[in-house]
């Protein structure tokens, strides 16, 4: 007897579909998500993402302190660019009540900001080849965050859930030696990127397990409103960086990478290179850092009983995942009557359901792996 | 003029747009309407088909002294820099919203939130159920009435009955 195809005659009913739950402890879900597949032999069928494991209320909190005693509350929400969540709430605030930021610090942020956002790529890049087998490129993608996450300790007192916005400015001043060692973290980084580059890119199991795996259209990404590199790497070039132009990046030149195959390959493709913009990002803001005051002068008085204007405010920044909104309402009292955050991988993560089916089940790992969604932002 | 606005032209003209029941302003989009609910799916398939994204929901506890909710919803283009469009509507306490799941497939999540914090219900929902919270949590954390529950309907080793005396004093017999 051969094993060929099954006859019609055969008595015993085709096995169709059965479930497969992949989390929340699943090493590659980065956190704690739950995925329950539905397969058809080793095709997913269909996918429902199950969240709210790491829920905290932010929302809620918000809603019961002031403006600047919620600080500390948003760079937990998204860990690895917490930077640019504290700054993003700095920066919605600062629109509501009017308060004018001195050029010194808008420069600093932007710099800060690229900065966490390369690190927070380099650390997707080690843990996304990790979650597909190979260990060695988490050793240097690693090592090169180290230094970034030194630099940053430096200026901020933190290495992970920075709280160094302030209204108005920055709590802490760069200090002279600050663009020396930044310079020498850039220095670090192009000279590692070719080395790195080559121990990912033409590996061979490594193009045959992203090539053509998990592709999305645009069109699809409009329908679940996916931002970030994910869109990126089907060939829309949307960033809030660009489409609506925040602090002093309107002043430096970059380009938004952008690659049309839409598949797993891309989405890394567009992130290394976004990483080579932000670097080029962060010697212009060095070489343009100007000197003066890193807070606006009299804003302690301004800082803590801030009381803005009643109203609905919509404020946007482009995390390392994508589009991050800030809709707050005010009152007009001390604290926000309510804040909601729209977090870039909550959107992309509801896209798993049209991205996952028709893949194999061995794929869904890289295909989750290559949406590099943060949990805590996704649950709040 | 920019693609929101002539949007919210569109919405004007088609009669899908309502006079605005407060003076609270929207800051931060290109536009904003207020749509009554009975016109929001409507208005969400106009954004659709003139190649609008849905970029976020938020409600709004208005329950005090309106007796209602707020409902606002921004859209954007992928390709138009700073094209929001924000359209806020006033679900009355006790009405169903209408739902957006039908036309953009993310508004199931960002109104199976809006149910589970606030207890609004959704029209036409395929599956309105819990997504952050607990299954089977009662209360309705972001309402402005909301007390907090006491620890034990979080933790359950609260609820077990510590060990009798009685036990230990078993054990202390046999050892």
């Amino acid at each position: 007897m051969t094993l060929s195809t099954p006859s019609t005659a055969d008595p015993t009913p085709p096995l169709d579909t059965y479930t497969l739950n992949m989390g929340p402890q699943h090493p590659s879900t980065h956190g704690v998500l739950r995925l329950k597949l539905t397969l058809r032999g080793e095709r997913v069928v269909a996918v429902e993402p199950v969240i709210g494991y790491s829920h905290r209320a932010h929302e809620k909190m918000a809603e019961n302190r002031t403006y600047a005693q919620f600080l500390p509350n948003t760079s937990r929400q998204d860990y690895l660019s917490g930077l640019i969540y504290n700054l993003a709430w700095v920066e919605a605030v600062e629109k509501m009540a009017g308060i004018e930021v001195p050029e010194r610090a808008l420069v600093a942020r932007v710099i800060l900001a690229e900065f966490n956002r390369i690190s927070s790529h380099l650390l997707w890049v080690g843990a996304f080849l990790a979650d597909l087998g190979a260990f060695t490129p988490f050793l240097y993608t690693f090592d090169d965050r180290e230094a970034i996450l030194g630099l940053l300790e430096t200026v901020t007192g933190s290495r992970l859930t920075y709280c160094t916005g302030r209204f108005g400015g920055l709590s802490k001043d760069l200090d002279d030696d600050f663009p020396r060692r930044a310079r020498e973290v850039v220095a670090k980084l192009k000279a590692r990127w070719p080395e790195l580059v080559g121990l990912i890119q033409d590996n061979v199991i490594f193009r045959q397990r992203t090539e053509g795996v998990g592709r999305m259209t645009i069109e699809q990404c409009r329908r679940w409103g996916v931002t970030g590199p994910v869109l990126r790497a089907s060939g829309v070039p949307y960033d809030i960086r660009k489409m609506e132009p925040y602090g002093a990046y309107p002043r430096f030149e970059f380009d938004i990478p952008t690659r049309t195959e839409g598949d797993v390959f891309a989405r890394y493709l567009v992130r290394i290179a976004e990483m080579e913009q932000s670097v080029r990002i962060i010697e212009q803001a060095l070489d343009a850092l100007p000197a003066g005051p890193i807070l606006a002068a009299g804003s302690l008085g301004v800082k803590k009983r801030l009381k803005p204007p009643a109203g609905t405010y919509y404020s946007a920044a482009e995390s390392a995942r994508g589009a991050y909104g800030i809709v707050i309402v005010s009152e007009g009292g001390t604290e926000p009557y309510r804040a909601k955050f729209r977090t870039p991988s909550y959107a992309n993560l509801a896209a798993l359901q049209e991205m996952m089916p028709g893949t194999m089940v061995a794929d869904a790992v890289a295909v989750l792996g290559s949406l590099d969604v943060v949990l805590p932002e996704i649950d709040r | 003029m920019g693609r929101a606005s002539d949007l919210a032209a569109a919405l004007d003209s088609g009669g899908l747009t309502s006079a605005a029941p407060t003076e609270q302003a929207f800051t931060g989009a290109a536009d904003s309407r207020w749509v009554h609910p009975a016109h929001l799916v409507a208005a969400a398939r106009a954004a659709k088909d003139a190649g609008f994204f849905y970029e976020s929901m938020t409600c709004v506890d208005r329950l005090d002294p309106h007796g209602v909710f707020e409902l606002v919803t921004t859209f954007s283009t992928y390709e138009e820099p700073g094209s929001r469009l924000a359209l806020r509507t006033w679900i009355p306490k006790d009405a169903e919203a209408p739902s957006l799941t039908p036309v953009f497939g993310i508004a199931e999540w960002n109104e199976r939130e809006a149910w589970e914090f606030f207890g609004l219900r959704f029209a036409g929902h395929p599956n309105l159920t819990w997504l952050l919270l607990p299954e089977d949590t009662e209360f309705r954390p972001l309402l402005k009435s909301f007390t907090a529950p006491p620890p034990s309907q979080f933790d359950d080793s609260l609820n077990t009955p510590a060990p009798a005396p009685a036990d230990d004093a078993q054990h202390a017999q046999h050892g």
